[in-house]
């Protein structure tokens, strides 16, 4: 029973994160129809941001509040400088990206050195049930994590900005004759979707080791939530999540973490192919 | 002249320069140029795949790294006495590699397919579990990989022709180099290339004019991978070494890079982009270091911004053009 609860809060707090990321990439991509292969890195700055403020003394949670602000004005210079002159060419954004990755991994080996780094948990206290304790940071991450994912939701479907977003991806060129301007909706979308990475980067760097290669470890299970969890806007990210997210910590129990990330990427590689079906298409 | 490719009397202008090196580089350089070719003949088998088939597969290092272990596996002698041959190495990299590539293909593109962003990002994932798969292989050697693979060895029988020393090996290479480039020139020229070239600009025109796209397209992936697959197994055999990176995903992204850079759609400018940014890495990594990465995705990030046709395919096209006219 203390087993399930450990395993199952565990599955749960990794999901979270994992949506939190994915759902960057998703706003960008739905929005935008961008492939963001640079979101990985957006993470990684959150969490170097962590680490910086930690190096400078600076308290834990105003590194965690820099991280999101910090990969957001990276995301907003990266719009301006590269995205929105390869708008028309969605492929070419795959590669423009990939170089942007690959840059910034460069940089930060150049800023941090290439070897992992930690910082230390902010609080040491666990919350007991009887006899089962839980670090209470985790649940603290669980819970912002949480708030940050509604936030994303409420912002997209009930606010006033959230229906120019949506005009904005049901038809760019209506929506420009209605005096919504797609562009305005582009950079803020790309903006928030660096944001939301970068706060997920901040939030789990006291959780893992913090090292220049870590985005792709979180790129690709977000990519393939992404594709698992298929139709519907913004919602299918939620099924991708908790599908791929928790059966790869479930599986971790069982499993070396290498063989059921094989196993889980396998199987949601073979769900994504089943998903398009022989109907359909995107491009 | 053949559509969108380099003018003939350049590409062999270009070949009779890399027949020069050996007499007038040094040991150190042929030795490096060798494995760039090799990379060259890596970077043709995207160029095909995704230059000529419009297939932007970001996992093509799955089989010039399966074509790699399989000749490591074949010579080293795992595979038992009847495989421990030069010979029965290629064939297993080459077939291998192929039939691989014919189970993955038909996976990805039957039915309406995978193609565009799907494609890439699924071929990216799948490179990633190959690459972790190989590294908690035990049998394959794990991280430390497969060492001690011996040179390629020509002998029929019992007897030995060994290919070992720089400029014999470095002349084989450039030669198999220029048999695949000059039949991937001939390919994309005959009437099968022009019907790739049908499906890529419009697949559905192409169906509807009656041609097969899923045949067409798992030819052309099955071809690739065959090529990549014997790069693989060349590598391995002048480098005595197999390890993960060949086959994950970083090789996988650096050979897109190089054919990017170089220029997708031209199958010459795809080898030259590969042997150009390794020379430049070779040379220039010694004295930029950490930043030599740093400038490379600088670089390639303005390449497909403002160059997209890649920055050798462009002079060229344009060298052509005025030919032509």
């Amino acid at each position: 029973m203390v087993e399930a609860a450990a395993i199952g809060l565990n599955a749960a707090s990794y999901v979270l994160i994992l949506v939190l990321v994915a759902l960057g990439l998703v706003v960008v991509f739905g929005v935008m129809r961008v492939i963001n292969m640079a979101h990985g890195e957006l993470f990684m700055l959150g969490a170097y941001a962590v680490i910086a403020a930690d190096g400078l003394g600076a308290p834990f949670w105003l590194g965690v509040l820099a991280a999101p602000i910090l990969a957001g004005a990276a995301g907003a210079a990266i719009e301006a400088a590269l995205i929105r002159h390869i708008y028309a060419r969605p492929l070419d954004t795959i590669l423009a990206t990939w170089g942007l990755s690959l840059a910034l991994k460069q940089a930060i080996v150049l800023a941090f050195g290439p070897a992992s780094l930690s910082v230390p948990s902010p609080m040491d206290a666990t919350i007991a049930v009887g006899t089962f304790a839980y670090p209470l940071y985790r649940l603290i991450v669980m819970g912002v994590a949480l708030v940050a994912i509604l936030g994303v939701f409420i912002g997209f479907f009930r606010s006033g900005f959230g229906l120019m977003v949506r005009a904005v991806v049901a038809d760019p060129r209506s929506a420009a004759c209605l005096g919504i301007d797609p562009a305005l909706v582009h950079r803020v979308s790309f903006t928030a979707g660096a944001a939301l990475a970068g706060l997920a980067g901040g939030l789990i760097a006291p959780l893992i080791s913090v090292d220049p290669e870590m985005g792709v470890g979180f790129l690709i299970p977000a990519f393939l939530a992404i594709l698992v969890g298929g139709a519907g806007p913004l919602a299918g990210v939620l099924t991708g999540g908790v599908v791929v997210g928790g059966a790869d910590s479930v599986l971790t129990n069982w499993l070396s973490p290498v063989l059921a990330q094989v196993v889980v990427f396998a199987l949601a590689v073979v769900v994504i192919r089943l998903r398009r079906g022989p109907v359909g298409g995107l491009r | 002249m053949s559509r969108g490719e380099a003018p003939s009397w350049f590409g062999m202008a270009v070949f009779a320069a890399l027949a020069l090196v050996p007499l007038l580089a040094g040991e150190y350089w042929t030795e490096q140029l060798t494995r760039y070719l090799v990379f060259g003949m890596f970077a043709l088998s995207l160029g095909l795949v995704w230059g000529q088939g419009g297939m932007l597969c970001f996992g093509q290092a799955m089989f010039f790294g399966l074509g790699g272990y399989l000749m490591a596996l074949a010579t080293t002698g795992m595979l038992g006495p009847l495989f421990a041959s030069t010979y029965a190495g290629l064939a297993l990299a080459l077939l291998g590699a192929g039939a691989a590539a014919a189970a993955i293909g038909y996976f990805l593109f039957w039915g309406a397919g995978l193609s565009g962003a799907y494609l890439a990002v699924v071929t990216l994932a799948m490179a990633y579990i190959v690459e972790q798969a190989v590294r908690s292989s035990y049998w394959l050697g794990a991280d430390n990989g497969l060492s001690g693979i011996p040179p390629l060895d020509f002998g029929l029988f019992s007897g030995h022709l060994v290919i070992e020393a720089t400029a014999p090996r470095y002349y084989l290479i450039l030669a198999l180099l220029g048999l695949a480039y000059w039949l991937l020139v001939r390919l994309s020229t005959s009437p099968f290339g022009l019907v790739v070239a049908a499906i890529k600009g419009n697949p559905m025109r192409a169906a509807f004019l009656g041609h097969r796209i899923l045949a067409v397209r798992l030819r052309v992936f099955v071809v690739g991978a065959a090529l990549a697959g014997l790069a693989g197994a060349l590598f391995v055999a002048t480098d005595a070494f197999a390890s993960p990176t060949l086959i994950g995903f970083g090789l996988s992204t650096e050979v897109l890079i190089w054919v990017a850079l170089g220029g997708r759609e031209m199958l010459l400018a795809a080898l030259l982009g590969a042997l150009a940014v390794r020379l430049l890495e070779g040379w220039l990594a010694t004295y930029l270091g950490d930043y030599w990465l740093l400038g490379l995705g600088v670089v390639f990030m303005a390449t497909v911004v403002l160059l997209p046709a890649g920055l050798i395919a462009a002079p060229l096209r344009h060298l052509a053009g005025r030919r032509d006219a």
